[in-house]
């Protein structure tokens, strides 16, 4: 294993073991008592293990995607995939009986049927990347405007705020309960996109030199998109709208490991890991009551990328 | 080597577009074939039929006397190696990192490059003169330094054939006699043959061995560089007036007077 990925693991862990400690109550496992153990088994671990989950989920997601559009900024949401599960969210909380396992599946499904609507725009526009970056555009739109209309419908004292709630983004209320479904689809993503790390190089070439050196372009693209929007999809739903994870995470494990993604899709993995995790950290230890999840990653995420660029253009200027 | 038989090509609907080969042929077995034309011959497109980025309407092309015309893009990826006329990698990965690339073909998708994959890069990248950007952003290269690296990635293709669509494109006089003298070099040391396609007629008859003549999608003449590159047939095909000149016992060409006022 590279050092530097080495290295983040053993950062990332010292974090999660934290992560547990810290909170309103302060776990120390050499003075806990029943309570204390019962609060970290069954409110801190799984609320721990979903936001390193989802940020992982959301780094990989992140650095497939910039690799296979061929594009710094593109992200979870560049095929509307966040949108599409946003808009099954709060259709499920307007319609249906306060459930999190049913907004949860719902959020999950229309963030898929968000990416296999941009894929079939994209090939009645006639295929390609840009297609599908045009198409991801006209989806997120149309699923925002959605998501806009079910708000107006909402009732403004009981759905809306629920509605509001969601989509900042939290993990608060997530028990094993709600981490379970999660799973499966969290886990195909994360690890068809461990494994597509070499290709991604290949396929971020562009579609003719990707081809020439025998890849199956259309099928390879499709992998990651799909094991993407799993991801994406799947993070959503467990915890909500989660901005900047998936886009800044790739960017700052680049500074650590380079541009190679043998080495930077694990990176950028336990980059979006422990991003999450502090953020959520944050977002539950700042003040008596949570801040949203959304609110404390673009707190954090916008100022990193903000840096980043002024660090390459430093270092462009120095070159 | 290579053969080329009544090969159509078209963008679209066959059946509503005007199609950009029609019925090329032609045959490569020197050591540095050319194909020569006016933009929108069809030069590029031929490349990419024979590489497989584009599939052909109708025709054949063999290798060795194997039809490779349907084979499936890794197989073919191992039989010939392509190097195109644009080149935007959009992330600085180093020298070393494109040229590894170059190993694909050969590389289990799920586990990447093993160690003889890297000594092969290397290998590469000595053999063009350039190990020593080994470590460099690509993306900071000159555009020499660029083609040259591109060279010794389809030279760790270790392919058959190297195709490749204009090579002295974005590059200075001198870079472009470099290119050229180093593919030369590359064909004779390693006998490996190669296709480039070339604008300037002067540089077929100065570094090439064989020249396929394009215009609309056809091949209209093809043979030694000195034969078929004459004042009736650049006037043909490019629509110019050209002088044949000797230089050092070498046949050149330039635009008569009237072209240059």
């Amino acid at each position: 294993m590279d050092r530097t990925v080495l290295k983040l693991t053993v950062f990332f862990a010292f974090l999660l073991i934290a992560s547990l400690c810290v909170g309103r109550l302060l776990f120390l496992p050499w003075r806990a008592n029943a309570l204390d153990t019962t609060i970290v088994m069954y409110v801190r671990l799984p609320r721990v293990m979903a936001a390193s989950l989802a940020g992982a989920a959301l780094g990989l997601a992140g650095v497939a995607l910039q690799n296979t559009f061929r594009n710094y900024l593109a992200g979870p949401g560049i095929l509307g995939v966040t949108s599409g599960s946003a808009f099954g969210a709060v259709l499920a909380i307007l319609l249906l009986p306060p459930n999190p396992a049913a907004i949860q599946l719902t959020a999950f499904a229309f963030g898929l049927v968000a990416m296999f609507l941009a894929y079939y725009l994209a090939r009645l526009a006639g295929g390609g990347i840009l297609a599908l970056i045009l198409a991801g555009i006209v989806t997120s739109a149309l699923f925002s405007a959605c998501v806009g209309i079910v708000k107006y419908m909402a009732d403004p004292y009981n759905k809306l705020p629920a509605m509001v709630y969601w989509l900042l983004g939290s993990f608060a209320g997530t028990r094993w309960g709600d981490l379970a479904p999660a799973m499966p689809p969290l886990l195909v993503g994360v690890v068809t996109l461990l494994l597509l790390r070499w290709v991604l190089n290949v396929l971020s070439l562009g579609d003719d030199e990707a081809m020439a050196l025998g890849v199956n372009v259309g099928l390879f693209r499709a992998l990651a998109v799909v094991a993407a929007t799993l991801a994406t999809s799947a993070s959503t739903s467990l915890a909500g709208m989660i901005a900047w994870v998936g886009v800044v995470s790739p960017h700052i494990a680049r500074l650590l490991v380079g541009y190679d993604n043998r080495r930077l899709v694990p990176a950028s993995a336990l980059v979006g890991a422990t991003l999450l995790l502090f953020c959520d950290d944050l977002a539950r230890t700042l003040s008596a009551a949570e801040l949203p999840l959304s609110v404390m990653t673009s707190f954090v995420g916008a100022p990193i990328l903000f840096a980043i660029l002024i660090r390459r253009r430093a270092c462009l200027a120095g070159s | 080597m290579l053969e080329v038989k009544d090969l159509w090509f078209t963008y679209g609907n066959p059946a509503r577009r005007k199609h950009v080969l029609r019925g090329v042929s032609l045959r490569v077995s020197s050591r540095v074939t050319c194909l020569l034309g006016p933009n929108g011959a069809g030069k590029t497109t031929l490349m990419k039929c024979i590489v497989g980025i584009l599939k052909p309407e109708r025709g054949r092309i063999l290798l060795r006397g194997r039809d490779i015309t349907g084979m499936d893009c890794r197989s073919r990826a191992k039989l010939i190696s392509y190097v195109p006329q644009e080149f935007t990698i959009p992330f600085p990965y180093t020298a070393f990192e494109v040229v590894l690339m170059g190993r694909n073909p050969y590389v289990n998708i799920l586990q990447g490059p093993r160690a003889e994959d890297e000594v092969k890069a290397r290998e590469a990248l000595e053999a063009l003169g350039v190990g020593h950007l080994a470590g460099k952003p690509f993306t900071s290269l000159s555009g020499g330094e660029k083609r040259l690296v591109l060279i010794a990635r389809a030279l760790a293709q270790d392919a058959q054939l190297l195709v490749l669509d204009e090579p002295t494109s974005f590059l200075d006089y001198r870079n472009k006699l470099v290119a050229l003298e180093t593919l030369r070099g590359v064909s004779r040391r390693f006998s490996k043959p190669v296709l480039i396609s070339l604008h300037d007629p002067n540089l077929a008859l100065l570094f090439c061995d064989e020249v396929f003549l394009m215009r609309g999608g056809e091949v209209v003449a093809g043979g030694r560089p000195d034969e078929v590159i004459t004042r009736d047939s650049i006037r043909q095909v490019y629509g110019v007036r050209v002088r044949e000149l000797r230089v050092n016992g070498c046949k050149l060409i330039a635009p008569e007077d009237a072209l240059l006022k």
